[in-house]
C-alpha cells in the first residue's frame, strides 16, 4: 500500500529543497569531506580546498536565488512557494533577509577558509574536522537567519552554537584553549536553557510555536484587560524575555557577555573572527525577524482586527534601546584597559553588538536596513583585524599589544592595513564604517521624529539611544588610537637597544589577503551606493505573512472547526485541521487599490476575490487562482 | 478526582522529587540513578498526555540510551575527586535563592495568566507501525506543522557534533610518527 503524504505533495517539497539549495550544498560538503577522506589517497589533501569549493557552489546558488527573486517563469508549486514565502510547511521563511543573510555568511565563509589556509591554523590531519566544524555553524547560522518558527529557532542556535564551543577548544593542549571552550560550554548550555524555558512558556500559553501566529495572539492579547487586572499577560511577557535573553547571550549583550572576551582570548584569531562576525550576524538576524514580527511589520497588519502592534512596539523599543546603550558603553569603557589585542577587539564587537541594536531598538525597515548595512561594514573591517593579529602572531609568536611596539618600522604595510581596520571600526570618515554608523543613526533620528508627537517616551528614548550612540563613538576612539599608537609612535625594543629593528618578513598572500580588506573597506566607503540598494532589497520584501496566518484569538478551540468547504478531506486521523479555513486563500493585496474591501477573504477556499490586478508598487507574481485549500 | 489526574499527581510527584535528587545529592553516580527516574517520569506524563510516541521516544533515547551513555563515562572517566562534587555553603544558600526566585516568577506568572492553551485531542496516538514510521520520517497526521525538516537537520547537526567530540577526546599524533 503506498501511503499518500498528507502534507508534502513532491513538486512542493522538490521547489523547497531548491530554495533550500545552499544549505542542502554545505550539508553536502560535510559528508564528502568525511568520505574522502577514507581515501589514502585523499589523505594528503588540505580539506579547506574542498570547504572552499562548495562554499563557492553554495555562494553562488544564493547570489542566482537573489537575481532571481520573485521571478514568475518557474513551475507551479514554485510559484505557490514564492506567494507565501514559507518553506517547510512554514517553518521557514524564504524572504530577501533570508537570502541576504544567506550571501553574507557564505561570502563571509569563503573569506575564513582563504585566511585558515593562509595561517594554516587547521593542519592537513585536522582539516576535515575543522571544516566540517565551521560549515556545520553556519548551517545553523542560515537557519537562524531564515526561521519562523520558535522550534526552528531553537535547533538554528543549538546548531550554530555546538561546533563553536569545539571550535573555540580546536587548538589542543593549551590551557587558555580548554578554558575558553568549558566555560563558552557552561554558558551556552545556561542561556539555551533559558531560552527553552521562554519557548515552552509561549508554545504551551498560546499553543503555537510559529511566530507569526505568535505575533497575532500577542497584538490580540495585548489590547485587553487580563482577569487579574494586569494589561499585559505576564507568561508573554516572560516567555519574551527568555527567547530575548538567550538571543543576547548568541549576541554577548552586555549582561551576558561574560563569555565573550575569555573566549577570543583563548580561540585562534581566525576561529575568534569567525565567531565575531557570523554568530553576531545571525543572531542579529534572527532578533531583527523575532522582532519586526512581532510588532506587526506586515503591510496587511493593520488590517487585523483588534490587534495592538503599537503596544508591542512600547515593550519592544525601551528593552532593545536600553540593552543597546549599556552593551555599547560597556564594551568601550571595558576596551581600553586590555593589552591583548584578541580581548581589545573582542570588547570592540561588544560595542558594536551595541550599535547594531541600536539600529534594530528602532524596530521599523530603516532600522533594519542600516544593520544589514552595517553588517557588512563589520564582516569587512573586524575579519580584517583579526585576520591581521593573526598573521603577525605566525611572525612574531605573540598577541600582546606590547610585542607590537615600534612595528611600523619592521612591517609597514601590515601596520598600514590593520589601521584601515581600527579607522573603520572607529568609523572615521572615507571608510565603510563610516558610513554603517551613520545609516544607524540616521534611522534613529527618523524613528526618533516620527514618533515625536504620536508617543512622547518611545521618542525621547530613541533620541537617548542617538546621545548615547555619538557618545560612544568618541569613546572608543582612545583604545583603537592607541593600539595605533603604539605600533607607529612608539619604539621597538631593538630601537631602544639601538639596533637596526628586522623586517618582519610577511607571505605574499598575507599580504594580499589585507590588502583586499583595506581596498574593500575605503572601496564601499566611497561608492556605497549598490550595497545601500541591497540591503535596501533586503528588508523591503522582509515578509513575515501575519495576515496569512491562522488569525483566531478568540475562537472555539481546535478540531472543533468544521473544515473549510471544497477541500479535499484531511489525512486519516487529521482531527485537528487548521482551523479558520488555513491560509486564507492566496490573495495578497497587491499594493495599491484593486482588492474589494481590502480586507482578506475570510471565506475558505477563496482564491484572488474579484480578480483585481496587482496594483504598482509590490511586484507580487501573478498567481493563478488557487485551487482551493491545499491538504496540510 | 479521576484516575487519570490520580496518576498524574503520582507522575509529578515522581518526577519532582527525582528532580530534586539531581541536583542535592553530591555524588556522580547517585545523580545519575536519580537523574534515571526523572526521565522515566517525563515519559510517564507523556503517556498520560496519549503522547505514546514522545513517550515512547523518551524512554528509548533518553533512559535507554543517553543515561547508560552517561552511567559509563561516569564510570570510564571518573576519579577520585570528581565522583564526590564538594559545593560550598555560598554555593548551596546562592543557588537555592536563585532557584526559588526562578520557581516564584514562573510559578505566579503561569497562576496570573488564565488558562493555557488546550492541545488538540488525540492526534499524538500511534496506532499502526505505519502511522509510526511516517511519524519518524516527519510526516505527522493531524498537525498544522510538518516536521521532515527539523528531523533530517537534525541528523546533520549530530553527525557535526559526533565529529567535534570525536576531535577533542581523539589524541594528536605527533608529527614524527604520522609521516
Amino acid at each position: 500500500m503506498i501511503y499518500r503524504l498528507p502534507f508534502f505533495r513532491g513538486a512542493e517539497l522538490l521547489a523547497n529543497c531548491d530554495a533550500f539549495a545552499p544549505e542542502l550544498i554545505l550539508c553536502a560538503a560535510i559528508v564528502l569531506m568525511l568520505v574522502l577522506r577514507l581515501f589514502a589517497s585523499f589523505t594528503r589533501v588540505h580539506m579547506g580546498y574542498v570547504a572552499l569549493g562548495s562554499t563557492l557552489a553554495a555562494l553562488f546558488m544564493a547570489v542566482t536565488q537573489w537575481t532571481g527573486y520573485g521571478q514568475t517563469s518557474t513551475p507551479t508549486a514554485y510559484q505557490e512557494m514564492m506567494q507565501t514565502n514559507s518553506l517547510f510547511t512554514g517553518l521557514l521563511v524564504y524572504d530577501t533577509l533570508t537570502v541576504y543573510l544567506r550571501i553574507f555568511l557564505l561570502a563571509f565563509m569563503v573569506m575564513v577558509i582563504w585566511l585558515t589556509l593562509l595561517t594554516g591554523i587547521p593542519d592537513r590531519e585536522d582539516s576535515a574536522d575543522f571544516y566540517t566544524l565551521l560549515i556545520g555553524s553556519t548551517i545553523g547560522m542560515c537557519l537562524m537567519a531564515s526561521t519562523n518558527h520558535l522550534l526552528m529557532m531553537f535547533i538554528g542556535i543549538e546548531m550554530a552554537s555546538l561546533p563553536s564551543y569545539a571550535l573555540a577548544g580546536f587548538l589542543k593542549g593549551r590551557r587558555r584553549s580548554s578554558e575558553a571552550a568549558l566555560k563558552y560550554v557552561v554558558y551556552g548550555g545556561g542561556a539555551a536553557g533559558v531560552m527553552l524555558y521562554g519557548i515552552s512558556l509561549l508554545a504551551g500559553k498560546f499553543g503555537t510555536a510559529s511566530l507569526p501566529h505568535l505575533a497575532v495572539h500577542f497584538a490580540t492579547s495585548l489590547g485587553q484587560v487580563g482577569a487579574t487586572g494586569l494589561h499585559f499577560d505576564p507568561l508573554m511577557i516572560l516567555g519574551t524575555l527568555f527567547i530575548v535573553i538567550g538571543i543576547a547571550f548568541k549576541l554577548a549583550v552586555v549582561p551576558f557577555h561574560f563569555w565573550c572576551p575569555d573566549v577570543f582570548e583563548g580561540a585562534s584569531a581566525e576561529v575568534a573572527g569567525f565567531l565575531s562576525v557570523a554568530s553576531k550576524a545571525a543572531a542579529l538576524a534572527l532578533l531583527a525577524r523575532f522582532a519586526l514580527v512581532l510588532s506587526g511589520l506586515d503591510p496587511n497588519a493593520d488590517n487585523l482586527p483588534g490587534a495592538h502592534w503599537e503596544e508591542m512596539r512600547r515593550y519592544l523599543i525601551p528593552t532593545l534601546a536600553v540593552f543597546a546603550i549599556v552593551t555599547a558603553t560597556f564594551g568601550n569603557m571595558a576596551a581600553y584597559l586590555q593589552t591583548n589585542l584578541k580581548r581589545l577587539l573582542a570588547y570592540s564587537t561588544i560595542a558594536h553588538a551595541g550599535y547594531m541594536l541600536m539600529g534594530l531598538a528602532t524596530v521599523n525597515r530603516e532600522g533594519t536596513k542600516a544593520v544589514l548595512f552595517y553588517l557588512v561594514a563589520y564582516f569587512l573591517m573586524n575579519l580584517g583585524a583579526f585576520a591581521i593579529v593573526a598573521f603577525l602572531r605566525n611572525q612574531t609568536g605573540s598577541e600582546d599589544l606590547g610585542a607590537f611596539r615600534g612595528l611600523v618600522r619592521r612591517s609597514p604595510f601590515m601596520v598600514v592595513a590593520l589601521s584601515v581596520c581600527l579607522l573603520s571600526l572607529l568609523g572615521v570618515p572615507p571608510l565603510v564604517g563610516f558610513v554603517g554608523k551613520f545609516q544607524v543613526f540616521a534611522a534613529l533620528f527618523d524613528a526618533a521624529k516620527g514618533y515625536g508627537e504620536k508617543d512622547h517616551t518611545l521618542s525621547v528614548i530613541l533620541y537617548t539611544t542617538l546621545v548615547f550612540g555619538a557618545l560612544n563613538s568618541v569613546l572608543s576612539a582612545f583604545y583603537y588610537l592607541k593600539v595605533m599608537k603604539v605600533m607607529i609612535l612608539e619604539r621597538g625594543l631593538e630601537d631602544v637597544e639601538g639596533k637596526a629593528p628586522t623586517p618582519l618578513v610577511m607571505p605574499w598572500g598575507d599580504q594580499l589577503y589585507a590588502g583586499v580588506f583595506s581596498l574593500a573597506l575605503l572601496g564601499l566607503g566611497l561608492y556605497w551606493g549598490p550595497l545601500d540598494r541591497a540591503s535596501a532589497e533586503g528588508v523591503e520584501r522582509f515578509r513575515p505573512e501575519i495576515v496569512k496566518a491562522e488569525v483566531r484569538p478568540t475562537g472555539p478551540p481546535r478540531g472543533m472547526t468544521p473544515p473549510p468547504g471544497g477541500a479535499p478531506t484531511q489525512g486519516p486521523g487529521a482531527g485537528g485541521g487548521r482551523p479558520g479555513g488555513g491560509r486564507p486563500g492566496g490573495g495578497r493585496p497587491g499594493g495599491g487599490g484593486g482588492r474589494p474591501g481590502g480586507g482578506r477573504p475570510g471565506g475558505p477556499g477563496g482564491g484572488r476575490p474579484g480578480g483585481g490586478p496587482p496594483g504598482g508598487g509590490r511586484p507580487a507574481p501573478e498567481v493563478p487562482e488557487n485551487p482551493g485549500e491545499r491538504p496540510r | 478526582m479521576t484516575l487519570q489526574t490520580f496518576l498524574f499527581y503520582v507522575t509529578a510527584l515522581l518526577t519532582g522529587v527525582s528532580a530534586l535528587g539531581v541536583v542535592v545529592t553530591q555524588n556522580i553516580v547517585r545523580a545519575a540513578t536519580w537523574l534515571l527516574f526523572t526521565l522515566a517520569g517525563v515519559a510517564g506524563i507523556f503517556f498520560l498526555l496519549r503522547e505514546e510516541f514522545v513517550g515512547a521516544t523518551q524512554l528509548l533515547v533518553y533512559v535507554g540510551g543517553t543515561l547508560v551513555l552517561v552511567v559509563f563515562g561516569v564510570m570510564l572517566t571518573a576519579q577520585g575527586p570528581f565522583i564526590n562534587m564538594k559545593t560550598s555553603a555560598a554555593e548551596w544558600a546562592i543557588s537555592t535563592a536563585v532557584g526559588l526566585l526562578l520557581y516564584t516568577v514562573l510559578a505566579l506568572s503561569v497562576l496570573a495568566s488564565g488558562p493555557l492553551a488546550t492541545a488538540p485531542e488525540g492526534t499524538g496516538e500511534i496506532t499502526s507501525a505505519s502511522q509510526l514510521g511516517l511519524s519518524l520520517l516527519g510526516v505527522k497526521t493531524g498537525s498544522i506543522n510538518s516536521y521532515l525538516l527539523p528531523f533530517e537537520i537534525v541528523s546533520v547537526h549530530l553527525l557535526v557534533v559526533l565529529i567535534g567530540a570525536a576531535y577533542l577526546a581523539r589524541a594528536k599524533r605527533r608529527r614524527g610518527a604520522a609521516s
